[in-house]
């Protein structure tokens, strides 16, 4: 076999399976879908609604108490675009989402490498492993964290103290807003991995043995078998995992709110997730966190924008 | 997160306060519902929040109020202080909300302003009037009625071993006697005085005795005193102390100190008064303390002010209760809530070392140093603004941050123009 | 499966598996064991520190409190072991008991992992399988809507629940939960289906299957990895949800086991640490046996099948 078989083979081929057969459109479909549109559509689409009518009110906690809440056009929206805060933390926010996705994407993609060349006593524990810190609540995860942090009991100035023989304890990691993110990407890498790992091993699972071992005893190298041949058949998955990691990493709330409480300085390292629940649930400026909400949704689309088009593009086939 | 509450006022505004009220109690509201007279039976619902409220006091208001009021029953709901203003702005607004609640008092003004309290005014002299505690009864005060009355106050006092200081140790009489002494006792590994950088209650106090002050009103403009001279004062002795006094994190918090106690590296330690129970924890406790060594010989004191035998403007904690809006049988939830102000109920609360929530329960409190340290602080203990946006100031963190660079070093003028401009910005948006 | 194997891969199949002379075969197989070795060493250096602070955790949980926080650090119980923190999680929180938190989860759990996974699974292959208006709407809808930050949303969701009357309820709690994890388990499940040809159903059409049956045989088996994950994920998700339990679930006897957590940290008194710890491990071991349970059934038979070579 040759090089060129190599190339155009998979992908072409894959191109012809993702294509949805034409069928002609009935019932069928729609009774597919229409319990889960009835949960998204009571559960999501009504309070989303809620959320939009709310951004352009003044909607505070008196107006959870059945007061009317008052029409105030843009102003939440103006607001909130005029404040420097909000730019400082958006900024802050998407510079630290790219890290993330960066490296959870990157070490999750080598683990599920990995995992399809281990045996089956070394993968279950990679696989263990992962999912250990995968099940750890994420409160008890950032306990733990904290503490292996921690300025006075440790692990890190523990260790550090016996290797360097200089006294680290009392060595604050939070205080300084990059070591705070260093901490923070850290426990969120470590917790999304897993996912990212189990979901693309399950992908990777599905190319064909045969294929992988034509391919290498045509001699391709490993990184051309995993670039035309693995990543074609997992690309789709691929992309889901990366527009997913950028929600969820650009929305994150958990583990900086639990962080800011064990040190740190709020004002350096607040993220948009922790931004809107200041303004919303701890303040009750509903209207504004409803607005910071919608503007945030729409930054999202616009990032996934291209994807978006690509998939509506395909699936048009 | 913790909590944060803190007693209110002085007994001047207390006074007028005092007058508006009883001026409100003929008015409009609140006797009408009264009058209804017989209440139907049914359950009542009541939070108490965290662990502060003994089983004593919980199994005497449950008995109490099932034999006073046959065919009723009154079920205590345990919550906790983290996420509590989030569970309290949704249930209460709900259709299963509770029927009493306590609340921390700073983060009362956020719940009498918007509605999520029943209207007590016309039971405020029945309830307790003047005898109740006047800081309080502020917290529990918007827009001249009341809604939520003391539940009890904590109190703050300076702890110490005696292993620690040494035998020819004599309490600090002025603050600068115990700042001095403090830094004398700081080694290598010992805080003189412990302060973790985000405690932010322990920097009030020497703020207020050089006189600055948080912020005041001042023609329905709110003006912050961070920076003012006696508060830049205050704040570079605080800074004084982090730096030369203290081993605590720099950016940590107020929780588990009697942990570094327990090793015998705290000289003073200025905290509630519970956490003497955690010092004196026995061994096999689920979070055990250290009653044989350094918690064997624990005094404490109430934290000197400027001038010799005046104790210092502390800041104190406490809770407010308050009776739900949209309680279903709210004559009864008000039965409930009388024997919760009660002698009977308030005097088990008072043997916990609690402050009762009346002036004439004080005398419940039990005899002991510690205690009477804290009752001394509280007796002068100042609050935060009276204003429902002061909660924003807390949620926004702008105090923790503010001190936690004054820990690291940073310019204290600077960080205190700063603090001060964002605190006007909030309590007059 | 391995039947199908030949229609997947096509030009491949024809790929001697013993070709190759003698002793490049014996290099190669050397080169082979080598890095085989490398990739075990890899693989437990990926679990030391995926697992560390686990370990920690569990660590901790065995050590009486007074030596869990502590200058001097215990990296190993061994004479301190004690059974204590457990036994004071599950029998001696009075007032935040350790069961009915248990089975409150277990319950909320058990009914987002079936309803989701059947829902899931119905919408993806709708939207896969099938052609038909309104198909590329909803898949742009399902990824915008987990775009929206739930801390803004908690108040209507919160409002729409109460409306029902379904506040401490578990089918509240879950129908919250599963409007939560449905978008993504749909959107990954989709991606699954997608990896699955159609042609793979049409050749055993051809060979006589019925359409159903096709999809039953052969389409199914092959999604299981995907399902595991995608199931894993929804368990996971409601196993460990905090917020939105925080405000529905108020009543003590409605707590879920993330709450039962909260209750061992209390702002008016000393941390539990050794109950915390005790209690995260006790919260974490039903999604480790869920695991286990799956990947055992599912992926490890598929894998072993198609990677081994």
């Amino acid at each position: 076999m040759s090089s060129s078989t190599l190339e155009s083979s998979p992908a072409v081929e894959l191109k012809d399976t993702l294509k949805p057969p034409k069928k002609p459109s009935a019932k069928l479909p729609w009774l597919l879908l229409a319990p889960s549109l009835l949960v998204l559509a009571v559960m999501v689409g009504y309070p989303l609604v809620n959320l939009f009518i709310m951004s352009f009110q003044k909607y505070e906690r008196a107006q959870l108490m059945g007061v009317p809440a008052e029409w105030v056009g843009f102003k939440n929206y103006t607001d909130t675009l005029a404040d420097p805060v909000f730019w400082t933390v958006l900024a802050r926010s998407f510079a630290f989402m790219v890290v993330c996705v960066f490296l959870t994407m990157a070490i999750g993609i080598l683990l599920a490498l990995l995992m399809m060349r281990l045996n089956k006593f070394f993968r279950l524990l990679v696989s263990v492993g992962l999912l250990l810190a995968w099940a750890m609540p994420a409160l008890a995860a950032v306990i733990v964290w904290g503490w292996i942090f921690d300025t006075q009991y440790g692990v890190v100035n523990n260790i550090l103290t016996k290797i360097t023989g200089d006294n680290w304890m009392g060595h604050s990691w939070l205080i300084n807003p990059w070591m705070f993110f260093l901490v923070a990407t850290l426990i969120i890498v470590w917790q999304s991995v897993p996912f990212v790992a189990f979901t693309m091993y399950a992908g990777l699972t599905q190319v064909p043995g045969e294929v992988l071992e034509a391919a290498s005893l045509d001699g391709a190298t490993p990184a051309q078998r995993f670039r035309l041949i693995m990543v074609p058949y997992v690309r789709s998955i691929m992309v889901v995992l990366i527009i997913l990691s950028i929600i969820w990493d650009l929305r994150v709330f958990t583990q900086i709110f639990a962080l800011q409480g064990i040190g740190g300085i709020a004002d350096k390292t607040n993220t948009i997730g922790v931004y809107i629940y200041q303004m919303g649930m701890a303040q009750g400026h509903y209207g504004s966190a409803s607005a910071i909400a919608v503007i945030l949704v729409f930054i999202m689309m616009g990032i996934s924008y291209y994807y978006v088009r690509q998939t509506i593009k395909e699936e048009e086939l | 997160m913790k909590r944060n509450r803190l007693v209110a006022t002085t007994v001047a505004s207390t006074i007028t306060l005092a007058l508006a009220l009883t001026a409100c109690g003929s008015g409009d509201s609140g006797s009408g519902d009264g009058a209804s007279g017989e209440a139907k039976s049914g359950d009542i619902r009541v939070w108490l929040v965290g662990t502060d409220t003994p089983q004593e006091a919980r199994d005497y208001l449950k008995t109490t109020f099932e034999k006073e009021n046959e065919g009723s029953t009154l079920t205590i709901e345990e919550q906790s202080w983290t996420g509590l203003v989030d569970k309290l702005t949704t249930s209460l607004a709900s259709s299963d909300s509770p029927d009493i609640v306590e609340v921390g008092n700073t983060q009362a003004p956020a719940f009498t302003s918007a509605g999520f309290f029943k209207d007590l005014t016309g039971e405020f002299d029945t309830l307790g009037g003047e005898d109740l505690l006047p800081a309080f009864v502020d917290a529990g005060t918007y827009d001249g009625k009341f809604y939520a009355a003391p539940y009890y106050a904590g109190s703050r006092a300076v702890f110490y071993s005696q292993q620690v200081v040494g035998d020819g140790f004599k309490v600090p009489t002025t603050l600068d006697e115990y700042v001095t002494q403090g830094k004398a006792l700081t080694t290598e590994t010992r805080s003189g005085i412990y302060w973790p950088g985000q405690d932010w209650y322990n920097a009030l106090p020497f703020v207020w005795e050089n006189g600055g002050f948080i912020a005041e009103e001042k023609d329905g403009k709110w003006e912050a005193g961070f920076s003012s001279e006696g508060g830049i004062q205050g704040l570079e002795q605080v800074q004084d102390i982090m730096n030369t006094a203290s081993r605590a994190p720099k950016d940590g918090q107020e929780t588990d100190q009697q942990v570094p106690f327990c090793e015998g590296n705290i000289g003073f330690l200025s905290a509630p008064i519970w956490v003497q129970w955690s010092i004196k924890a026995p061994a096999d406790a689920k979070a055990p303390g250290c009653p044989d060594t350094y918690g064997a010989d624990l005094h404490a004191f109430a934290l000197p002010g400027k001038e010799a035998g005046k104790p210092a403007v502390v800041l104190s904690g406490g809770s407010n209760i308050a009776i739900a809006s949209k309680s279903k049988n709210p004559d009864l939830a008000l039965k409930a809530y009388e024997i919760m102000l009660s002698d009977g109920y308030q005097k088990l609360m008072a043997a916990e070392g609690l402050i009762p929530a009346k002036i004439s329960q004080a005398e419940f409190l039990p005899a002991g140093e510690i205690i009477e340290a804290g009752a001394a602080a509280a007796a002068t203990a100042k609050g935060v603004p009276a204003s429902p946006k002061w909660a924003d100031v807390e949620a926004k963190r702008y105090l923790q941050d503010a001190f936690v660079q004054i820990a690291q070093g940073g310019d204290v003028k600077a960080i205190a123009e700063k603090l001060d401009q964002q605190i006007e910005e909030t309590l007059n948006s | 499966m391995s039947t199908l194997n030949p229609t997947v891969t096509g030009t491949a199949t024809a790929a001697p598996r013993s070709s190759g002379s003698g002793p490049r075969r014996t290099r190669e197989g050397q080169r082979k064991k080598v890095s085989n070795a490398m990739y075990s060493v890899i693989a437990v250096i990926v679990f030391l520190c995926s697992a560390f602070p686990v370990y920690w955790m569990i660590n901790s949980s065995f050590l009486p409190t007074n030596l869990i926080r502590n200058k001097d650090l215990t990296y190993f119980p061994g004479s301190a072991f004690t059974w204590q923190n457990y036994e004071d999680a599950i029998f001696n929180q009075e007032r935040a008991p350790f069961l009915p938190a248990l089975g409150n989860s277990v319950m909320v759990t058990f009914f987002v992992l079936v309803i989701s996974m059947v829902l899931a699974f119905m919408a993806s292959l709708a939207v896969t399988r099938f052609n038909f208006k309104g198909r590329k709407a909803f898949i742009v809808a399902i990824l915008a809507v987990q775009m929206i930050p739930g801390e803004a949303m908690m108040i209507s969701i919160f409002r729409i629940v109460d409306g029902w009357q379904l506040l401490n309820t578990i089918i509240g709690l879950g129908i919250v939960y599963l409007s939560g994890v449905l978008p993504f388990t749909i959107w990954t499940l989709r991606g699954f289906v997608a990896g699955v040809p159609a042609e793979l159903e049409e050749a055993a059409m051809i060979d006589g299957c019925s359409r159903s049956k096709a999809f039953w045989r052969i389409t199914f088996p092959l999604l299981a990895p995907g399902l595991v994950a995608t199931g894993v994920f929804a368990f996971i998700q409601a196993w460990n949800e905090f917020v939105m339990a925080l405000i529905i679930m108020t009543r003590p006897e409605s707590m879920t086991l993330p709450l039962w957590l909260r209750t061992f940290q209390q702002a008016t008194q000393a941390t539990n640490w050794g109950g915390l710890m005790a209690g995260s491990v006790l919260i974490a071991i039903p999604v480790v046996i869920f695991f286990l349970i799956v990947q055992g059934r599912m992926t490890g038979g598929l894998v072993s099948g198609a990677v081994k070579g």
